[in-house]
């Protein structure tokens, strides 16, 4: 016989028990319900993807947004990338954090960034001389030409170019 | 003895487990980030310092030409023979010869341990991924320090 434990109780009062064709309000079915519900199974299953979705959790975030035409290259060496301004080339224009830019107007928006920063850090802090650049893997060199000296004129030696890690 | 029975089998309530559960799994999945966007970084040099002022360190320069061809030219490499300071790769079905470039770079860091930088003049028309694959090599050979040169 069935053992009063909630499990059971559970399974043979729910809305769907006695909603079934098969009856389970019969004495029949009502052994046949509650040895089904082997909840071991489940919660092996459940651990198993909390662990596994645990070790892809990442605190960071995510730092680019990317559209669905972009492609990254890959690479095996790569480091991890911290949350730095964005420069992204798309379709042969260029964004700094979002905001479409001529060649010339980057060198400016840049270097006022520099300012306003150094406004908001009355200390005489730097602002970290660190640019992300993200472009798709197709994009020709004469493109990112462009940002390359821009950062030169504008004091930030350090590019970090986005990738995929392999 | 059945009661005695009775008292060690208790029985574990599951539900609140499955709902812990549940609920983990669903913040998981919502902030899951799958994929994986790392950086290669590159130091430019910015500003000027009297080239008088500044340590010679051994640098190598590669020129990239058409259909995977590249020159690498070693310099202020003391210890490098002359025969290695400047040579020319061929590439492979119109793509790098990583094989051959590879090979040469273990051979150079062997020859000039100190051989740490690297400085890339890639074409107007060359493409990212290509310059990307580059670097990852020559970070895969030791020489952490890239740069990449303006046209």
């Amino acid at each position: 016989m069935i053992k009063q434990n909630i499990i059971a109780n559970t399974a043979l009062s729910s809305p769907i028990a006695s909603a079934s064709f098969l009856n389970p309000q019969g004495k029949k079915w009502r052994k046949t319900l509650a040895a089904d519900l082997l909840l071991t199974a489940l919660i092996d299953a459940f651990s198993i993807l909390v662990i596994f979705l645990l070790m892809n959790f990442s605190s960071n975030g995510e730092i680019l947004f990317m559209s669905k035409d972009m492609e990254l290259p890959k690479a095996a060496q790569g480091e991890i990338l911290e949350r730095n301004p964005v420069i992204k080339v798309e379709e042969g224009k260029i964004f700094l954090e979002e905001k479409m830019l001529t060649a010339e107007g980057l060198i400016a928006e840049l270097i006022e960034m520099r300012k306003a920063f150094k406004s908001t850090h009355p200390a005489g802090e730097e602002m970290p001389a660190t640019i992300t650049v993200q472009a798709d893997r197709r994009t020709k060199y004469e493109a990112l030409n462009q940002i390359v000296l821009a950062c030169a004129h504008a004091g930030f030696s350090d590019l970090k170019f986005a990738i995929l890690m392999k | 003895m059945s009661q005695n029975k009775k008292h060690l089998d208790f029985e574990l309530n599951l539900i609140p487990f499955i709902d812990l559960l549940s609920t983990c799994i669903c913040f998981l999945l919502l902030t899951a980030v799958w994929i994986n966007v790392g950086s290669m970084n590159v130091k430019q040099a910015v500003g000027g310092q009297p080239a008088s002022e500044t340590v010679k360190k051994p640098i190598l320069w590669v020129f990239l030409g058409d259909k995977g061809e590249m020159t690498l030219e070693t310099r202020d490499a003391q210890s490098m023979p002359a025969n290695m300071r400047k040579l020319k790769l061929a590439g492979a079905d119109g793509k790098t010869n990583w094989i051959q470039l590879a090979s040469q770079l273990d051979l150079m860091k062997k020859t000039e341990p100190e051989l740490k930088t690297a400085l890339i003049q890639p074409r107007a028309q060359t493409s990212y991924e290509d310059i990307i694959d580059l670097m990852d090599q020559f970070k895969k050979s030791g020489l952490g320090d890239l740069g990449v040169v303006p046209l």
